[in-house]
């Protein structure tokens, strides 16, 4: 993993002594609210419905177990002993207070870690693939990447006032882990014919009110060309998106206004002007990448007892079915933490939860640990024979729900439990539906579904791209909610299709569970939801939810 | 009046303003002048002809800086105009001015100006500002110099940190 | 019937006003019945820069004998959050807390007065 040398760290103190005295400045009145706010939305400060509510940006993802450590230490010391991992991989604290906030930021620091840029129109904390360096199907670790790009945009002079914010991420696996197609730029490493690496750049996906997925504007970018092409698509957003009206100012709508092509045009012309002057040199990215190259790897280690407890144990060969995945070495797997157990709320982790993942990430994985998109957690590197122990340490601590990516493996923003912006609730929802498909040989009977809630448009909880999204409403002063059907953020990404009139709250878990019933009755031999629904279209799904109603 | 703050050789300090804005249609009185880009557009060569006094002109955040590519000459003041702060057009303006159109002048911050942003305005290529936030001299001074390093390439002549790292 | 509410400057924490300060309970909070009163209070809390962030008025219903919000966000911030009965103010529990739970009314938009206005 990345580690901070002087010159990171230097900028991280003069960041958290910024803040402290911009905060001193606001309590002393000599801020107007109007003024401070935007400051402390550079530093991941909220204000929610209960309290302030403080983001601590995990940069791709990737935490280390003393990281960990500090982030349940702040969870009990200046929180109520919990906090919540969001769709942006990022953690968040509910119940900060503003007079704690800067010696929260200086705990951060302490173990490298900051709320910088994770609010505000600026360029956000990079989205990676979690199985980044593990994934057995990647060209090349894209983390190297990420902490280029993690640097390059921290306190970037000229695009920490963009338009609307701005969110970047990287992939390396055809199979893609990030969503990639709907960040304002997704990169896809590919390898050229030449050999050598480059990006698929694709600009202009988003969420949100209007939701798109990205067109490619340039099928191949070498790889040492990034920053100055970057920097060009950046440059020609800062100047051109649309500042009158902020549902209009993300760069999807600039795209999309003058279309794919001439939009990447003028990012020629921009990059034209920019040339190699622009780029990081090769030794900076040698530099940062040495820092990647895991050591610790054993060649062909021992998988110990480990097939012969998976066929003795059912419950043991259910977590491997579903929350353990292939590693690029022999011998090593890497386990999927689900923060979705049933009934809870999906994203949080109590601060002893946090710490025992911290000691399983040190005695078993290599000391690394991921955030996913997906509000779950990833060891990456865990040797076959130690998965066992593992499993068993996480099931006790109800962290080893077996339902990765099945349907009790809800994403939930905060939703009006928490969210000064929220029409309606998320969480119950998600709670709700997950105790009615609790029975785990019914939800691996269904197979792969992705359900996604957001409490509002603004779509925090990525409900155009869930299989089924669930988007809150307000309608005549109720909760309702609308349901989506066929969206996908993975590497075939669509925005979901509106399936009818939106439903009250206490209808929506039976809608789903009809629109499993159908999915189950029509689906033939080795479908996904989704591969049915795209051949069926919608017509028997609309038929299951609304018919009873007329 | 309002407070103009000048970053000389990287010293802060408090200056008089010498030039006068000058409405479009107005006749020019004489001495420093701060004009409209159209009036710039307009009357470009009489005002580049002036004997008596500088001329500085004023973008708004949509004009384009490549429209003062060839006109730049006997302009000793940019001023590029913050509507609200949250508007970071001029930042992409003053760099562009800087580094390519190679302009040598003042570029100065005019409208919303707060002290918060001092620091990426000087990296950018500003070295004049007329704060909005009742800044001094010196607090300008310090928000400019808050961070000891930098990650990026600007307008500015600090080594980023790939730079400094190389070095070790 | 009218409160007048806001959120703590120093610490986030959802207030109330009573007489020129602020209290945490909804229960304890001044309740307005004319219209030129509750406007006065919330001029008068608008002036409190270093104090609150963002007073508003919000409408009141009777449920079980004490005040309740009419919006659904409003009982929210009154209680606490839904998935955690221990957080937030609702972990005292009380009459007062359970007259909160029972309220019917509307949601979001609806009974925030003003809320149109101030965006
Ligand atoms: C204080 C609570 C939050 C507020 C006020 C908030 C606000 C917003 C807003 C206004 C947008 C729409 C932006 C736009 O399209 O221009 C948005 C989008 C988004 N937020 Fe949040 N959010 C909050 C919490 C969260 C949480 C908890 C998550 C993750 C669980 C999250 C992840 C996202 C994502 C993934 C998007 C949409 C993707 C995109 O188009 O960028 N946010 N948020
Ligand atoms: S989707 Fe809406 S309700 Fe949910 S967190 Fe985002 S802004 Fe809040």
């Amino acid at each position: 993993m990345y580690r901070y040398d002087a010159i990171d760290r230097a900028v991280l103190a003069d960041r958290t002594a910024e803040f402290r005295d911009q905060v001193r400045r606001r309590l002393a009145g000599e801020l107007t609210e109007d003024q401070f706010k935007p400051l402390r939305l550079m530093n991941g400060l909220y204000l929610q419905l209960h309290a302030y509510m403080l983001r601590v940006a995990v940069p791709y993802g990737s935490l280390n177990p003393v990281q960990m450590r500090a982030l349940a230490d702040i969870a009990r010391r200046f929180d109520r002993g919990y906090g919540h991992f969001t769709t942006r991989t990022n953690i968040q604290f509910n119940w900060v207070k503003l007079d704690d906030a800067p010696d929260i930021l200086d705990a951060l620091a302490a173990v490298d870690l900051h709320a910088i840029q994770t609010s505000g129109n600026c360029i956000r904390n990079v989205t990676a693939d979690p199985y980044a360096g593990a994934a057995a199907d990647e060209l090349e670790d894209p983390r190297v990447w990420c902490e280029a790009i993690r640097q390059w945009s921290s306190l970037h002079p000229e695009f920490s006032f963009l338009p609307r914010k701005f969110k970047i991420a990287v992939t390396a696996s055809p199979h893609d882990r990030t969503a990639a197609k709907v960040h304002d730029i997704g990169l896809l490493l590919r390898r050229g014919r030449d050999g050598e690496t480059g990006f698929e750049v694709i600009v202009g996906g988003g969420m949100g009110r209007t939701p798109y997925v990205g067109p490619t504007i340039r099928a191949y970018l070498p790889s040492d060309r990034l920053f100055s092409y970057l920097e060009a698509i950046l440059r020609v957003y800062n100047r051109h998106g649309r500042r009158d009206n902020i549902y209009k100012a993300r760069i999807k709508i600039l795209v999309a206004a003058l279309g794919a092509e001439a939009f990447a045009r003028e990012v020629e012309a921009e990059w034209e002007k920019i040339g190699p002057e622009g780029d990081l040199p090769r030794a900076e990215i040698d530099r940062i990448g040495a820092a990647f190259t895991n050591p610790d790897f054993v060649a062909d280690p021992a998988s110990g007892d480990f097939e012969a407890r998976r066929a003795a144990e059912p419950a043991f060969a259910r977590f491997v079915r579903n929350n353990l995945k292939a590693h690029i070495r022999p011998g090593y797997g890497i386990v999927d933490i689900s923060l979705k157990g049933i009934g809870e709320t999906p994203g949080d982790i109590s601060a002893d939860q946090m710490d025992l993942v911290a000691d399983l990430a040190e005695r078993f994985g290599q000391g690394d640990i991921r955030s996913t998109h997906e509000q779950n957690l990833v060891l990456p590197h865990v040797r076959l024979e130690h998965v066992h122990e593992v499993w068993k340490a996480l099931d006790a601590a109800g962290l080893a729900t077996p339902n990765i990516n099945l349907i009790s493996d809800i994403i939930a923003c905060p939703g009006l439990d928490y969210c000064a912006l929220a029409n309606a609730r998320a969480i119950c929802v998600a709670q709700d539906i997950a105790r009615r498909f609790e029975t785990p040989e019914r939800a691996e009977a269904i197979g792969e579904f992705k359900i996604k809630i957001s409490g509002c448009i603004n779509a925090c909880g990525h409900h155009h791209v869930g299989h089924i999204g669930i988007l809150g409403v307000d309608k005549k002063g109720e909760e309702f909610y609308q349901l989506t059907l066929g969206g996908s953020g993975a590497e075939d990404a669509a925005v979901g299709k509106m399936l009818g009139p939106a439903l009250p709250i206490d209808r929506v878990t039976d809608a789903v569970e009809a629109i499993v019933d159908a999915y189950l009755r029509e689906r033939r031999e080795g479908e996904r939801f989704l591969d049915t629904l795209r051949r069926t279209g919608d017509a028997p799904f609309k038929e299951a939810v609304y018919a009873e109603a007329h | 009046m309002p407070k103009l703050i000048r970053s000389t050789g990287g010293v802060f300090e408090e200056v008089e303003d010498t030039f006068v804005a000058i409405e479009d249609e107005a006749a020019d009185p004489g001495g420093d002048i701060l004009v409209s880009f159209s009036r710039l557009k307009g009357g470009g060569e009489a005002l580049a002809a002036r004997s008596h006094g500088r001329l500085g002109v004023r973008l708004e955040p949509e004009d384009e800086i490549e429209d003062l590519e060839g006109r730049l000459a006997g302009v000793a003041l940019v001023a590029l105009a913050f509507p609200k702060f949250r508007d970071g057009r001029p930042f992409t303006a003053a760099r562009l001015l800087r580094t390519r159109l190679g302009f040598k002048g003042e570029i100065r911050a005019v409208g919303d100006v707060l002290r918060d942003q001092a620091g990426f305005m000087v990296r950018c290529g500003f070295d004049a500002f007329v704060p909005a936030d009742g800044a001094t001299a010196s607090s300008w001074a310090e928000a400019a110099g808050r961070h000891s390093h930098v990650y990026q390439r600007a307008a500015d002549a600090r080594a980023p940190a790939f730079v400094e790292r190389q070095g070790e | 019937m009218k409160a007048l509410t806001a959120n703590r400057l120093s610490d986030g924490e959802v207030v109330f006003w009573k007489d020129g300060t602020w209290v945490e309970r909804l229960s304890e909070a001044q309740v307005f019945s004319d219209e030129a009163g509750a406007g006065e209070a919330e001029a008068s809390a608008r002036t409190q820069r270093t104090v609150v962030i963002d007073p508003y008025l919000i409408d009141l219903v009777d449920s079980a004998g004490f005040w309740a919000p009419v919006s659904y966000r409003e009982r929210i911030r009154a209680l606490g959050p839904t998935n955690h009965e221990l957080h937030g103010k609702q972990a005292e529990g009380g009459g007062a807390v359970e007259a909160l739970r029972q309220a019917h009314g509307a949601a979001r938009s609806s009974g925030r007065v003003n809320l149109i206005r101030r965006k």
